[in-house]
C-alpha cells in the first residue's frame, strides 16, 4: 500500500508536467555606459527577495509597504555584494518599487565613476542559494551610440566581500524611482538585537550580577561555615576570576543557544524560564553560604547552559533570515557577549572602587544577594504559576 | 452601428492600456505602511498559517543543509507549488533545497536523486532527468525503485523513446507495483496504435477493486487519449468525463479534455472546463484558443495577455525550452502564423515528442505549405513509432 501511495504522488506529478509553463525568476539590469560614468538599474522581484531574506515578516502572505520600508537595508545588504562590474565599484544612489506583469519589483539604482574601454565584465550571484534557475537579464546601452548588448547572467559562485567593505549608501538624486532614502546602513541588525536582548533581559543581568558581587572579595573560612569575605588588594586578583567565570558562562550559553537554534534539543519554555529564576536564587545563596561543592567557574558553566536555552527562546521572534542563518545567529550571539562585556566592565570597576567601604560586605554582598534571592524566588513563583507581580 | 463602434473604441483603449501596463514597469509610490505592495501566491501547498512554519523549516534547513528529511520536505512543497501555479521559480527553489548533494555525490540519498530527477523533468531537462534516474537505479540497494522506474518510463515516453520506456515499465512491475507497470505498458502500446490491446488492458486495470481516485483518473485519461487518437470521439469524451468525475482537481486531465473539446469545435464547453483553473500559461493559451473559436469578448484580452507573457518570457534566450509547445500552439492557432509556428514546433520536438507536440508540428507543416516540412514531420512520427489518426490525416 505504501508503494502505491508514493507512486500516486509521482503519477500526479508526472502526468501534469506536460503542459504547464510560466515565466521563471528573472531580474532585470539596465546598464548605461557613459564616458566617465556607469549607471546601473537593477530590478529584483519581491517574491524572490522574500525567499532569501523574508520580507513578509508577519507571514500573512502580503508584502506591505511597511515591511519593505524596514527591509531596505537588508535588501541592499543582500543584493549589492552579489553583483560586480569588474573595474567599477558600485555605489547605491537610490531605490524604489515598481509593478511588472508578474508582481512588484524592488529597484536599486547604482552608479560608478569609472571608465570602461571594453565591454564590462559582469559577475553575478543573486539568489544562487535560493533558486539556481534564476537569471539576470542585462541590457547594456552605450552613450557613444554603439548598439545595445544583451547578456544573460547565470548565478555563479562569487567571493562575497566582508560586510564592512560594502559600498555605503548615499542620498538619492532621482525623485522619480526613489520613494525613500536608503536608511543609514543598519548592517549589524542582529548584533544589535543581541546587545538589546542582554541589556533588557533582566534575569540574565541579575544572574551575572550575583556572580560578580563577591568578585572583588576573597572568600575565607572553609566549607560548612558561613562565608567571610575579605577585599582583594589588587585589581588583577579580581579580574582573573571574573574572566574565568564570565568565559565559562559565555561558552556554556553559546553551546545551548546553538544546539537549540539548530533544534537538536528543544526544551519547553515552561521548564527553562523557572529554571533561570532558580539559578539566580542559588547563585545568590552561594554568596551567603557556600552551597556548591565545586568552584564557581563550574557553577557558571552549568547555569550558563540553562541560560542559553533562554536566549534561544527569543530567536523565533527575531526573524533571522533563512539564507546565512548561521551567520545571523553568530551575529546575535556576538551581540549578547558584547552587551555582557559592557555590564561586567562597569560592574566590576564600580565594585572594585567600593570594596573597602565599611558597609560593602553588609550592604552590597549580603544585601544584594538577599535582594537577588527575593527577586529570583518571586520570578520562580510567577513563572511556575503563570502569574505576574513584578513589572518585568 | 454607432454603439458597436464606440464599444470597439473603448475596448481598444482598455486593451492598449493593459498592454502598456504589462510591457512597462510602472513605479509604485506607496503612502501608508499598511499598503499591500505584493501578494504572494496563495496555493494549496501553502495553506494559511503555514508560512511561519515554512520559514522556520527554511531556517533549520540553512543550518543543516544535509538533513535529507528537512531538504526533501521543502523540495516537495516547492515542486507542488510550481505545478499548481505553473511557475518554474518554485521548481528552482526545490532544486536549491537539495543543493547540498552534488550530482556525483555517492552519498546522496536515493530520494534526493529521485526528487532532483522529478524537478528536472518539470523543467523539461529530460536528458538530465534520465541521467539522474539512471545514476540512482544503478545503485545496488535503492529505496523507491518502482517510483524511479516509473519516472524514467515517463521521461522516455515524452522523449518519444517508446522501447526504452517499455523496458522501464517492466521494471516498475518487477519492483512490485504491478498495476502501475501494466498501465505504463498499456500507454506505450496505445501510442504505437495497438488500440484494442491497450483498451482491454486499461479496462482490466480499471476493474481493480478499491482504486484510488487519482489512479482511476490517470487510467481514464490514458484511455481517453487513446480513443481520441483512434478517432473514437464519443468514447474519448465519456472517458474524459469519467476521469474528471473521479478526480476533479486533475489538472492534466482538465487541460487534455479542453484540447479535445477545442478540437471538436465545442469551445463553450472547453471554457467551462478551464474556468476553475489557475491562469498558468497553459490554461491561458487554451482560454485564448477557445475564446477565439467561440468569438467571446474576452478572447482578444486573453490573447493579448498570452502574447505579452510570451514576449516577457522570451527576454530570456533559453525560454523556448520550457515554453516551446505553448508558443508553437499560440502561433499556430491564435496568431495564425504557420511559418512561425513551424519554426517553434520544430524546435520543440527536438526534446518533447508527445502526440500533441507531433500534432502541432504536422499541422504547422501542412499549413505552411512546405512539402519538405511535411516529410520531416512524417519521418519523425515514423521514427518515434506514434500512430495517431489526427496526425496521419494531416500528412
Amino acid at each position: 500500500m505504501m508503494v502505491i501511495r508514493v507512486l500516486f504522488l509521482a503519477v500526479a506529478l508526472l502526468v501534469s508536467t506536460a503542459a504547464q509553463a510560466h515565466k521563471a525568476s528573472d531580474a532585470y539590469l539596465q546598464l548605461e555606459v557613459g564616458e566617465h560614468r556607469l549607471a546601473l538599474r537593477w530590478d529584483i522581484a519581491l517574491r524572490d527577495l522574500d525567499a532569501a531574506i523574508t520580507l513578509d515578516a508577519d507571514d500573512d502572505g502580503r508584502i506591505t509597504w511597511g515591511e519593505v520600508r524596514t527591509a531596505w537595508p537588508r535588501i541592499e545588504a543582500y543584493a549589492l555584494p552579489r553583483l560586480q562590474v569588474v573595474g567599477c565599484p558600485l555605489h547605491l544612489v537610490g531605490h524604489g518599487l515598481e509593478r511588472r506583469g508578474d508582481g512588484a519589483y524592488a529597484v536599486l539604482q547604482l552608479e560608478s565613476a569609472c571608465v570602461l574601454k571594453t565591454l564590462p565584465a559582469l559577475r553575478y550571484s543573486l539568489l544562487r542559494d535560493v533558486d539556481p534557475t534564476h537569471r539576470g537579464i542585462a541590457k547594456l546601452q552605450f552613450a557613444d551610440g554603439r548598439p545595445p548588448v544583451l547578456r544573460l547572467l547565470e548565478p555563479m559562485e562569487l567571493e562575497l566581500p566582508s560586510p564592512s567593505s560594502l559600498p555605503a549608501a548615499a542620498p538619492l538624486p532621482d525623485p522619480q524611482a526613489a520613494v525613500a532614502a536608503p536608511a543609514a546602513a543598519s548592517r549589524f541588525e542582529f548584533l544589535r538585537d543581541g546587545v538589546r536582548h542582554i541589556l533588557t533581559g533582566y534575569d540574565h543581568v541579575l544572574f551575572l550580577l550575583c556572580l560578580l558581587l563577591p568578585s572583588v572579595m576573597r572568600r575565607t573560612g572553609g566549607p560548612g561555615q558561613a562565608t567571610h569575605w575579605e577585599p582583594v588588594e589588587h585589581l588583577s586578583q579580581a579580574v582573573l576570576p571574573v574572566i574565568g567565570i564570565v568565559s565559562a558562562f559565555t561558552i556554556a550559553h553559546s553551546i545551548t543557544l546553538g544546539v537549540a537554534a539548530a533544534q537538536w534539543i528543544a526544551l519547553p519554555a515552561a521548564f527553562i524560564e523557572p529554571a533561570i529564576a532558580a539559578t539566580i536564587v542559588l547563585a545568590a545563596l552561594d554568596n551567603l553560604w557556600p552551597i556548591f561543592p565545586v568552584r564557581r567557574v563550574a557553577v557558571a558553566f552549568c547555569f550558563g547552559l540553562i541560560h542559553g536555552f533562554g536566549f534561544a527562546g527569543v530567536l523565533a521572534e527575531l526573524n533571522l533570515p533563512s539564507v546565512r542563518f548561521a551567520l545571523a545567529l553568530l551575529e546575535f550571539n556576538v551581540g549578547l557577549e558584547l552587551g555582557q562585556l559592557a555590564i561586567v566592565v562597569v560592574t566590576v570597576t564600580l565594585l572594585f572602587l567600593l570594596r573597602h567601604r565599611a558597609r560593602y560586605r553588609a550592604l552590597v554582598v549580603r544585601g544584594g544577594s538577599l535582594a537577588a534571592i527575593a527577586i529570583g524566588a518571586l520570578w520562580w513563583v510567577e513563572r511556575t504559576a503563570n502569574i505576574a507581580w513584578l513589572p518585568v | 452601428m454607432r454603439s458597436t463602434a464606440i464599444h470597439r473604441l473603448a475596448f481598444g483603449a482598455i486593451l492598449g492600456a493593459f498592454i502598456a501596463m504589462a510591457c512597462q514597469a510602472t513605479p509604485i509610490t506607496p503612502l501608508r505602511d499598511d499598503e499591500v505592495i505584493d501578494v504572494l501566491p496563495r496555493t494549496a501547498a501553502a495553506a494559511a498559517g503555514a508560512r511561519g512554519d515554512e520559514r522556520r523549516a527554511r531556517q533549520q534547513h540553512a543550518l543543516n543543509p544535509r538533513d535529507a528529511g528537512l531538504a526533501l520536505g521543502i523540495a516537495k512543497r516547492e515542486l507542488a507549488r510550481a505545478h499548481e501555479l505553473g511557475d518554474p521559480r518554485y521548481a528552482g527553489r526545490a532544486l536549491a533545497a537539495i543543493g547540498a548533494w552534488n550530482d556525483d555525490d555517492a552519498n546522496a540519498p536515493g530520494e534526493v536523486l529521485l526528487m532532483r530527477a522529478t524537478v528536472q523533468q518539470y523543467l523539461h531537462e529530460f536528458d538530465a532527468a534520465a541521467a539522474t534516474l539512471q545514476r540512482l537505479l544503478s545503485r545496488r540497494d535503492v529505496q523507491n525503485q518502482p517510483q524511479a522506474w516509473l519516472t524514467l518510463a515517463t521521461v522516455r515516453r515524452v522523449q518519444g523513446r517508446y522501447a526504452d520506456s517499455d523496458s522501464a515499465c517492466r521494471r516498475v512491475a518487477a519492483a512490485g507495483a504491478a498495476l502501475h507497470g501494466a498501465a505504463c505498458l498499456a500507454e506505450n502500446a496505445a501510442l504505437r496504435g495497438e488500440s484494442e490491446r491497450a483498451r482491454a488492458m486499461l479496462n482490466g486495470l480499471l476493474a481493480t477493486p478499491r482504486l484510488e481516485n487519482g489512479t482511476r483518473a490517470w487510467l481514464l485519461t490514458t484511455l481517453a487519449e487513446l480513443e481520441q487518437r483512434a478517432g473514437r470521439d464519443d468514447a474519448s469524451d465519456a472517458a474524459y468525463r469519467a476521469a474528471l468525475q473521479a478526480e476533479p482537481r486533475d489538472d492534466y486531465a482538465r487541460l487534455a479534455y479542453a484540447d479535445f473539446l477545442i478540437d471538436q469545435k465545442r469551445p463553450a464547453q472547453a471554457l467551462a472546463v478551464l474556468k476553475p483553473q489557475v491562469r498558468s500559461d497553459a490554461v491561458l493559451l487554451r482560454l485564448a484558443m477557445a475564446g477565439q473559436q467561440a468569438g467571446t469578448a474576452q478572447a482578444a484580452a486573453d490573447a493579448a495577455e498570452m502574447r505579452e507573457r510570451i514576449a516577457v518570457a522570451n527576454e530570456r534566450p533559453d525560454a523556448k525550452r520550457f515554453h516551446g509547445r505553448e508558443q508553437a500552439m499560440f502561433a499556430l492557432w491564435v496568431e495564425r502564423d504557420p511559418a512561425r509556428a513551424l519554426a517553434l514546433a520544430r524546435g520543440n520536438v527536438a526534446q518533447q515528442r508527445e502526440p500533441l507536440d507531433l500534432l502541432v508540428y504536422a499541422q504547422a507543416a501542412r499549413q505552411s505549405g512546405q512539402g519538405s516540412a511535411r516529410r520531416e514531420a512524417q519521418r519523425l512520427a515514423d521514427e518515434v513509432g506514434l500512430r495517431d489518426a489526427r496526425v496521419q490525416a494531416l500528412l
